[in-house]
């Protein structure tokens, strides 16, 4: 009968990289936040500026997600399994932007 | 190609009530799927509180902009603390596998240390803007009063997670020292931990720096 280690030790793959290359990451997640301090104080529109940081933070939650949280070393379905139904889920969020406006607009009128 | 069956570790072997099981699909240990399964769950949550503020914000002409450069500052060594605890995390993972006891320990230390300092940070600019008469459905600079219930709900469940990371922390490394968890529950743990750090990395500038005076 062929037993198999339960352990994660056995089960994740050994190609992960070493502190070195996480102190990388977790430094240029560092320069990411200077960016975005720096293109707050820009005096760039709202629209702009909000665009500009979520697409800066999406960056990083992909690093930290893919490399931080190993997910780049696990197999492919796990990505496949998150990544797609979490976005699913984000997407259907923006169901409550019209009425967010319609707010806005009403505050105009008086 | 389909995968063999196989027996899994039971605890049973030779006994005859071996558990006959397949791989499992996605070749993790089974906490580590369960936390991932928490961690997707909690990210909606965590997603569902921003959009209530973006709703509240887009929806109201007089937000304002009422965080001044000190808090901002806060903001950011808050972050970096947070990140750099991320680092000692993965340190205390590794010498987990390594099984180097008293380096793990040290690591996790740390990690626990850098997230109470964060606790600490976020716990002082709740109490300064307090002093400054923030309320939940009260805004001193005559904005809009739905500031402080979207800035103090968004940041409290925010460090409510460090916290409870933290404490789960202080457990996970207490069993690991009596021998009753291995590395697998320190990387489960250390899953946890890198998730309420990136969460942070939404919170901050969508909470602080969409907010911070400009002019």
């Amino acid at each position: 009968m062929n037993f198999e280690p339960e352990g994660e030790a056995a089960m994740s793959s050994n190609q992960e990289p070493g502190m070195r290359s996480y102190v990388g990451i977790v430094i240029g997640l560092m320069i990411i936040v200077v960016i975005e301090v720096i293109l707050t104080y820009q005096h760039l529109p709202t629209r702009t500026l909000l665009y500009s940081l979520l697409c800066l933070a999406c960056v990083e939650a992909f690093v930290g997600i893919m490399y931080l949280m190993h997910v780049k070393y696990e197999t492919p379905l796990l990505f496949w399994t998150i990544f797609p139904s979490t976005l699913f889920v984000l997407v259907l969020l923006n169901y409550i932007w019209p009425d967010a406006y319609r707010m806005a607009r009403m505050s105009l009128v008086k | 190609m389909n995968q063999p069956i196989l027996a899994i570790r039971t605890g049973h072997e030779g006994t005859g009530h071996e558990v006959l099981m397949e791989r499992s699909p996605y070749a993790i240990d089974k906490k580590k799927l369960g936390m991932w399964i928490f961690i997707v769950s909690d990210a909606c949550t965590f997603a569902t509180f921003l959009f209530g503020y973006g709703y509240m914000r887009v929806g109201n002409q007089n937000w304002g902009t009422p965080f001044a450069f000190p808090t901002i500052l806060n903001g950011i060594l808050m972050t970096f603390v947070l990140l750099s605890s991320s680092l000692t995390m993965l340190a205390a993972v590794r010498a987990t596998q390594a099984g180097q006891k008293a380096s793990a320990n040290k690591w996790l230390g740390a990690t626990m240390l850098l997230g109470a300092i964060f606790a600490a940070l976020h716990l002082r600019e709740w109490f300064k803007l307090i002093s400054e008469g923030w309320r939940l459905f009260y805004n001193p600079t005559g904005g809009a009063a739905q500031f402080g219930a979207c800035f103090f709900s968004v940041t409290g469940l925010h460090l409510t997670h460090v916290v409870s990371g933290v404490i789960a922390l202080a457990f996970i490394a207490r069993g690991y020292n009596q021998g009753r968890y291995d590395e697998s529950h320190v990387e489960t743990a250390g899953l946890y931990w890198h998730f309420v750090d990136l969460v942070w990395m939404f919170v901050f500038p969508l909470m602080y720096l969409m907010n911070a005076q400009t002019k």
